[in-house]
């Protein structure tokens, strides 16, 4: 996170990170299009002939609290493939909030765990613990065969701590409220660890039905958090992370 | 240790609109514009800096510069523009006291403000003549002169200079878009590749801590073993040294099973002293500290001396030792010591494994010899020429060694079949310490078959050494 105090300007930083081909490029090509353009930037895809992410995506969303404030978010995914270990290191460097996109097809079990692990080993590399990260998991490709059944995945979510989304990101299903999800941790956790509300008027709430708005649902903010099927919602305390 | 800051810096600032795009492609983009639609216009940075413009100083605007009241008054209405800055979806219309336009548009990029595009001074096309504001600050001017250069500022329509504008933000806002994803691929690619060596320096060094680690490791055993022969080699000398005393009746006369007892432990004594000799030997060879005292020898006279010790051994078990020395061998240069260390062990174990009746042949011949790894390797052709060596050959038409087992046999303690050793007795060191040799000479050991049966040690030494090889 960044302040800028003299155009009180707040920029936070949330990564995609997932195993390759998950669909994190998808989620925000969705993200994108689902945006008012008065709130994206354009997004900046580096990708190689066959799609594949190179170095990173990049989605500029910009918005407004009620109190002033003016809030960018810089949304980035990782490039999945094992061979580009140097920059996802890069990329994750000094994120704020983590969507974890995982493949949902049984077959790729073991690929969304290497990645989990990967992600938590880079954290580290910055001194970072994915313990005190706000994170969201994903289960994406939902429509495809050979997936894992909602009630298993359900389940499991429901003794993790992470909230957990399905979704289809193809077809834009549950893109929003993984993304609505991520915000709600992570503006929660930004306004505990820095006291947002206090200096800056900061109103994580406001600001997420302004988000919401401006990507175009019209469900209540309550709603759209309500529509993980496991983990918890509550916000990281600083304190609590110690304990 | 953390990855290098790059990433964040390339995120944060936002780049400024000099250092993404090309100068003097954003004068011929205005140039085009000029000449398109015959509107001026110049392009400021966000600092105020004039970073490009198309545009010809008007007569009209030269002549009046001349003009002192006129002149400043002008120079302060272009002062006042430039520092305007309109709104983004806006723009700001200045009218000059000639009754001329200049038109203000603010670029932006992400929503950062990245410099102003000035258009002007133009005029519309519907008003006609300079403007009276003209002639009441400055009556003594010529207003026919100044009518006619009026006429000849460029006349463009309002709404033609806001479509211009309004295309060249975005063509300005497409090009900064792909400089800035340019930037930010160029700068990751730098961290990656940055990132990446770090890895591997990382890796390098632990890769070289661990060598040394096993490097010590390795003079540690090496100066175990030769304190721990040396140490063991003591007292067995003097059991060796009482047991030949006993044998030879010094202490008196024994019984006829005594001195066979006696002989047996001065027998397995010297058994041991030679597994120790060994052990020191090889020790010495492995931790290259052993040094070859070279110069040039007879090959020939060591064979002769080598076969003259073995002779009593070999007629005892009924094998015939043949020789086969090439005439006019030149010198070679080598340890004689040595060489006659390396000749008698693989000759003692040619007698060993062959049956009583059965025939030993040592060869020497001169031939050449490929210096080794060279094959498919860069500079053969320079560095690959053959080089005269000397062949011993060392043939038993013993039980043979299996393909399979020919590189085991020189590592030491290795047995093709250890009931065999028993049977014969050695140490199981020998032909490690005949390898050692022989590469510290710069030569090669190999294993061939002898037709019908039997084992042919070839070695190979160069009859001039050098580190090359």
């Amino acid at each position: 996170m960044q302040l800028d105090f003299v155009n009180r300007e707040l920029t936070i930083k949330l990564v995609y990170y997932g195993p390759a081909l998950s669909g994190k490029t998808t989620n925000l090509v969705a993200l994108h299009q689902a945006a008012d353009p008065g709130s994206s930037g354009r997004l900046m895809t580096l990708e190689t002939r066959d799609d594949r992410t190179l170095f990173f995506d990049l989605l500029p969303l910009r918005f407004r609290t009620p109190g002033g404030l003016s809030v960018r978010l810089k949304v980035f995914t990782v490039p999945g493939q094992v061979i580009h270990a140097a920059t996802r290191r890069l990329v994750v460097q000094g994120a704020d909030g983590i969507a974890f996109i995982a493949d949902s097809r049984i077959s790729e079990t073991q690929h969304n765990a290497d990645s989990f692990l990967d992600l938590k080993h880079n954290l580290k590399e910055h001194g970072l613990l994915l313990h005190d990260m706000p994170v969201v998991i994903q289960f994406n490709k939902r429509d495809m065969p050979g997936v894992r059944p909602e009630a298993e995945i359900a389940e499991l979510a429901a003794r993790g701590r992470e909230p957990v989304y399905l979704a289809v990101a193809t077809q834009g299903v549950g893109v929003i409220e993984s993304f609505i999800g991520l915000l709600h941790l992570t503006f929660g956790s930004l306004d505990a660890a820095h006291d947002l509300g206090q200096k800056f008027g900061f109103d994580a709430g406001a600001l997420l039905e302004e988000v919401a708005e401006k990507l175009g649902t019209q469900q209540p903010v309550r709603d759209i958090l309500s529509a993980c099927v496991g983990g918890a919602l509550d916000v990281l305390r600083p304190e609590a992370a110690e304990s | 240790m953390t990855a290098p800051a790059v990433l964040t810096a390339i995120e944060d600032v936002c780049p400024r609109l000099e250092d993404l795009v090309h100068r003097d492609a954003l004068g011929e983009l205005l140039g085009s514009a000029l000449s398109l639609f015959g509107v001026p216009v110049r392009l400021y940075g966000q600092d105020g800096r004039l970073l490009a413009g198309a545009a010809d100083e008007s007569e009209l605007y030269a002549t009046l510069g001349e003009h002192r009241r006129v002149g400043e008054r002008i120079r302060q209405i272009v002062a006042d523009v430039k520092q305007l800055d309109p709104d983004p979806r806006a723009d700001a219309r200045r009218e000059c006291v000639t009754g001329a336009v200049y038109r203000v548009v603010r670029l932006e990029y992400d929503g950062h403000p990245m410099g102003r595009l000035i258009f002007g001074p133009y005029a519309s096309p519907e008003v006609d003549g300079p403007s009276e504001q003209l002639f009441e600050l400055a009556p003594e001017l010529d207003r026919a002169r100044i009518a006619e250069l009026y006429e000849k500022l460029p006349r463009v329509a309002d709404e033609v200079v806001l479509s211009v504008a309004r295309h060249l933000s975005r063509t300005f806002e497409l090009i900064l878009f792909s400089e800035h994803r340019a930037l930010l691929t160029s700068n990751m690619h730098l961290a990656s590749v940055r990132e990446s060596f770090r890895e591997l320096e990382e890796k390098t060094r632990k890769l070289e801590e661990a060598n040394a680690r096993l490097t010590e490791l390795d003079r540690l055993k090496s100066n175990f073993l030769a304190t721990v022969s040396h140490e063991l080699r003591t007292p067995l000398t003097s059991i060796i040294g009482y047991s030949e005393m006993l044998v030879e009746g010094l202490a008196g006369d024994l019984t006829g099973e005594q001195r066979e007892f006696v002989s047996t432990i001065r027998e397995k004594g010297d058994q041991l002293l030679a597994l120790i000799k060994g052990l020191l030997d090889l020790s010495k060879l492995e931790s290259g500290m052993a040094s070859l005292a070279r110069d040039y020898i007879q090959a020939d006279r060591v064979v002769e001396d080598v076969l003259a010790t073995v002779q009593p051994h070999a007629r005892k078990r009924q094998v015939a030792v043949v020789e086969r020395i090439e005439a006019g061998l030149p010198r070679v240069h080598a340890d004689a010591g040595r060489l006659r260390q390396l000749l008698l062990n693989l000759v003692d174990n040619a007698i060993k494994f062959t049956n009583p009746g059965g025939c030993v042949s040592i060869e020497v011949r001169l031939t050449s010899m490929d210096p080794e790894k060279m094959h498919g390797s860069q500079g053969v052709v320079l560095l690959g020429s053959r080089r005269a060596a000397i062949e011993f050959r060392v043939a038993d038409d013993g039980i043979g060694i299996p393909a399979a087992e020919r590189d085991k046999v020189f590592e030491p303690f290795y047995q093709v079949d250890s009931s065999s050793t028993r049977e014969q007795g050695g140490t199981g060191l020998g032909l490690s310490i005949v390898k050692r040799l022989v590469e510290a000479h710069g030569g090669r050991v190999s294993i061939e078959d002898n037709v019908p049966r039997g084992t042919v040690f070839v070695v190979l030494l160069p009859l001039r050494f050098s580190s090359l090889g």
